[in-house]
């Protein structure tokens, strides 16, 4: 069990399942999570992009410790990957944490998380290795 | 700003319990013995205000600190108030006492830091301790503050070609640094080797990586210039203070390999006291995880960017040399009460300027805390200078 609402997860969807960011019209800093102002330069002529679905991983953890509500999906394996100059953070699947590697080329699919605190199963993004 | 302030601010007075796992204890227990050695170790006084640091007391369902430690130390009555910046709430507590009395508001305010982690098992204090990341954004993906750290690390050996071994040299110095003090909470001895065999937490963090989870108190009384001099014959002043602020995510930093908010607080703070790093005799780093320590090493101005965990290897920063760094054991030996560590580690360097620091002493006029919260997210810089 995931220790959050549903109600949140909908909230975040276009952000979480469309991979949306933020680009600085002024000086191009892309920012994911989306912000409301641009961090690099404060420019608040920003607008929302859609992020590239593949990309390489930057580094990466398999965490053997989780917090509560993850026992059941524990080890997992965690990346951050660049997605055309921007990062983000997401979970790997189908591969083992010992085939992953920095440079790793890895595509966004839709993947089940853990049940949220009211029950529902909310779909999120992990990545996959590019076949 | 950083530059100019109303009042000189020293401190006059710590209080401090032994870090560890205390069953029989409660928060107020612990909160109050700090607070009370403090006032003790300067005289009979009663402070106009206390400023109490804390993260996680929701999670054992106590909020409104200030007015419980007051009350049951015997101050109904003063004025006061909780700050949080997750494990950096003990440094920002103490950045709001020093604006208490340096504007002329107060004149004697009490720092409280106080944080009651064994009560609790480990994956809900786990889970706890991920809410100092982005709770809308690293969270659903089931990542801890370890794994966050982890990628941290990774990205740091792999961009500079740091060796394991390299960055295992942190926590054997801190253990044999926090072996002879008295407060900490792993006081024990060990090798690269052990270091390198225990379990993995979020690799490549392992066990001994990471500090333990811990209870404790910590205290500080803060006094302006006049009354200072008045109540204590070695006062040591506060020549500078910093904070910064970066991304709470770690995905948006414009560098992964640096925390931008340790090297913004600590030129905050050395701006302020006219001092750099080359001055600095001690310093208490925070090293909730081993990678933690080395960033800060380089953000601080201890060691060129990337050469941290070569330096430290070489022999770099041990008793003797200047800096000398953790000489309480640091996170790690020490141990990490969270919301209470930036006053620990306060109370530590004004103990090594007094000369009373009851471990590895190291002779100094100027000492440096920095205290780190999230994944360097919010970070506090303080600068002790000897009383003049
Ligand atoms: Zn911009």
């Amino acid at each position: 069990m995931i220790n959050t609402s549903f109600q949140r997860l909908w909230r975040l969807k276009d952000a979480l399942l469309g991979l949306i960011g933020t680009r600085c019209l002024d000086c191009g800093f892309t920012a994911y999570p989306p912000k409301k102002s641009c961090p690099k330069c404060r420019s608040r002529n920003t607008k929302t992009v859609e992020l590239g679905r593949v990309g390489k991983v930057v580094s990466y953890t398999v965490i053997n410790v989780p917090m509560s509500g993850f026992e059941k999906m524990t080890p997992i394996t965690i990346a951050l990957v660049d997605v055309g100059g921007c990062i983000i953070l997401t979970q790997l699947t189908g591969v083992r944490p010992e085939e992953v590697y920095v440079g790793m080329e890895v595509e966004a699919t839709i993947r089940r998380s853990a049940e949220t605190i009211d029950g529902y199963i909310p779909y999120i993004i992990k990545f996959k290795p590019v076949q | 700003m950083w530059e100019t302030f109303l009042r000189k601010v020293y401190v006059v007075g710590i209080g401090l319990t032994n870090v560890g796992r205390f069953y029989e204890r409660s928060l107020r227990d612990l909160a109050s013995e700090a607070l009370i050695k403090a006032l003790d170790d300067v005289g009979n006084i009663t402070p106009e205000g206390m400023v109490v640091s804390n993260m996680l007391s929701s999670l054992i369902e106590q909020e409104n600190l200030a007015s419980l430690i007051a009350d049951y130390s015997g101050l109904r009555g003063i004025s006061g108030f909780k700050v949080e910046a997750a494990c950096g709430s003990g440094g920002a507590a103490i950045l709001a006492a020093y604006s208490l009395v340096s504007s002329g508001l107060m004149d004697i305010v009490a720092v409280v830091g106080v944080e009651k982690l064994s009560e609790r098992p480990t994956p809900e204090v786990t889970r706890g301790l991920a809410y100092a990341a982005d709770a809308d954004y690293e969270i659903p993906y089931g990542v801890t503050f370890s794994g966050l750290n982890a990628l941290v690390m990774r990205y740091y050996m792999s961009k500079y070609g740091v060796k394991r071994e390299e960055i295992a040299v942190w926590p054997v110095l801190m253990h044999e640094n926090g072996y002879k003090n008295p407060y900490a909470q792993l006081r024990m001895r060990i090798t690269i080797d052990d270091v390198l065999k225990s379990p993995v937490i979020a690799d490549p963090i392992r066990l001994y990586d990471s500090c333990p989870l811990s209870d404790g108190a910590a205290a500080l009384i803060l006094a302006s210039e006049d009354i200072a001099r008045k109540l204590n014959d070695t006062p040591v002043l506060i020549a500078g203070v910093g904070n910064a602020l970066d991304s709470t995510d770690i995905t948006s930093r414009f560098e992964l390999d640096t925390f931008l908010a340790s090297r913004l607080s600590a030129e905050r703070a050395y701006r302020m006291s006219k001092l750099g790093p080359k001055d600095v005799d001690v310093a208490e780093l925070h090293d909730a995880y081993s990678i933690n320590g080395i960033l800060t090493l380089e953000d601080v101005g201890f060691a060129p960017k990337g050469q941290g965990a070569k330096l430290l290897s070489e022999g770099r920063f041990r008793p003797g040399d200047k800096p000398v760094i953790n000489p309480s054991g640091g996170l790690k030996s020490r141990g990490h009460p969270v919301g209470a560590t930036g006053v620990y580690q306060v109370c530590e360097v004004v103990m090594q300027i007094r000369g009373d620091f009851p471990g590895i002493k190291v002779p100094c006029d100027v000492g440096l805390t920095q205290n780190i919260g999230g994944v360097g997210s919010n970070i506090s810089t303080v600068i002790l200078k000897r009383g003049d």
